[in-house]
């Protein structure tokens, strides 16, 4: 079947940007430049807009790799860090969660919602039924499984769901819209059996393999598409740019190169504060949560003041005004001054508006 | 953890607050997500530290 009729008989409305999955080839990775993170009990995000969590930390870690099947250069790597008996109410998984803008054209949670289809590739030392979930609406969702027969092979993978009619109230602005979940290991408070929408918040399917359960255990994951339509098409492979941009409205930074310039402000020499007001790369979700690490402020001769913390005056979706309390005082009152990376590291000011 | 702001110059009440494990600051924004979650631990009966 060429590409060209798999896309039409797929029932997909969109040509382009059908793709509702954000980074689903696992190129871009602006947090951790491919280097491993640890999952915790909080949201992590190994590459953009992919995050992990689990009920105990420590039982996997997460990384871009490399290995990736044709068609593909990246893909996310899940190690399981020990042999880990999931209890009844555990979880661990790695999901996306989805802005409502971008189904709200599904009609979920209506009589006219609409069949979607969840393709991916997997490649994992374990076999077996693994699982996942759909989630959206008022904690409504939907458990599906997927086999993986060959170890260490890369196998594509397509699963259809008919759009739920009920389920409460879907968002369709920029609040959580849908999440996809894999399940990486998940008790049975949180597994539901397959093929059906529920008024439960499910994690995976019940009897799904568990990743975790095995030390070693390795599960590869790329090319996570989400469309509308019955039949998964061929992976839509964006530009790296739109990528990209798609990536910074629920993150962005500034900075990355030792002296790189962020913006310029003003000092308030009494109050060892400068002020720098700032526009984001692109409009966020919503006003964002910012964090820094390895700032100065300077004029590039007399002084090089180290940030030691950050305050808001003003934070919305496309701009910034932002304080910062130094380590000393920097130049003059009202004396213009420059925000810089630290010299000989890599810092950074970081936004945050993840779901 | 979680810590106050003072009022910025021109306003009548705190733009954000700490977050005291990271240093991040959190605007009063509902759609942001660890704002959403600063409401649940005020919530709980917790108070912020003052700024």
């Amino acid at each position: 079947m060429t590409n060209a009729v798999a896309l039409a008989q797929s029932g997909s409305s969109n040509v382009t940007f059908r793709n509702r999955i954000i980074n689903g080839a696992m190129v871009i990775d602006q947090r951790n430049a491919g280097a491993s993170v640890t999952q915790t009990t909080g949201n992590l995000f190994p590459v953009d807009r992919f995050f992990i969590t689990g009920s105990v930390a420590s039982k996997f870690t997460a990384q871009q790799s490399s290995t990736a099947p044709a068609g593909f250069n990246k893909s996310l790597l899940i190690t399981s860090s020990s042999a880990y008996s999931v209890g009844s109410g555990d979880f661990f998984v790695l999901a996306q969660n989805i802005e409502g803008y971008n189904v709200a054209d599904l009609n979920w949670g209506t009589a006219n919602a609409k069949t979607v289809t969840l393709s991916f590739q997997v490649y994992s030392s374990l076999t077996g039924t693994f699982g996942g979930a759909l989630v959206g609406g008022s904690t409504y969702s939907y458990p599906f499984t997927y086999t993986v027969s060959s170890a260490n092979t890369w196998t594509t993978i397509s699963v259809t769901v008919a759009g739920p009619t009920s389920g409460g109230t879907w968002d369709i602005t920029n609040g959580s819209g849908l999440i996809v979940r894999f399940g990486l290991g998940v008790g049975t408070t949180y597994s539901g059996t397959a093929g059906s929408w529920t008024a439960n918040n499910y994690f995976s399917a019940t009897g799904a393999v568990s990743v975790v359960g095995t030390s070693g255990a390795t599960f590869y994951i790329t090319g996570v598409q989400l469309e509308a339509g019955t039949t998964a098409s061929p992976f839509e492979y964006r530009q790296y740019g739109t990528e990209f941009i798609l990536c910074q409205r629920y993150y962005q930074t500034f900075g990355n190169t030792s002296y790189a310039g962020i913006a310029a402000g003003l000092n308030n020499n009494t109050n060892t504060k400068s002020a720098f007001a700032m526009a984001y790369n692109t409009a966020m979700r919503a006003a964002p949560t910012v964090t820094f690490s390895n700032l100065i402020v300077t004029d590039r001769t007399a002084y090089d003041t180290t940030v030691s913390s950050i305050s808001l005056t003003q934070a919305g979706a496309n701009s910034l005004f932002i304080f910062f309390n130094l380590s000393s005082t920097a130049g003059g009152n009202n004396t213009p001054t420059l925000l810089c990376v630290t010299n000989g590291t890599t810092g950074s000011l970081m936004c945050s508006s993840e779901l | 953890m979680y810590k106050s702001t003072p009022i910025p110059f021109g306003q009548t009440e705190p733009s954000c607050v700490i977050r005291t494990s990271d240093g991040a600051a959190i605007p009063f924004d509902p759609d942001n997500t660890d704002y959403q979650e600063y409401l649940r631990w005020l919530k709980a009966g917790n108070t912020p530290e003052p700024a």
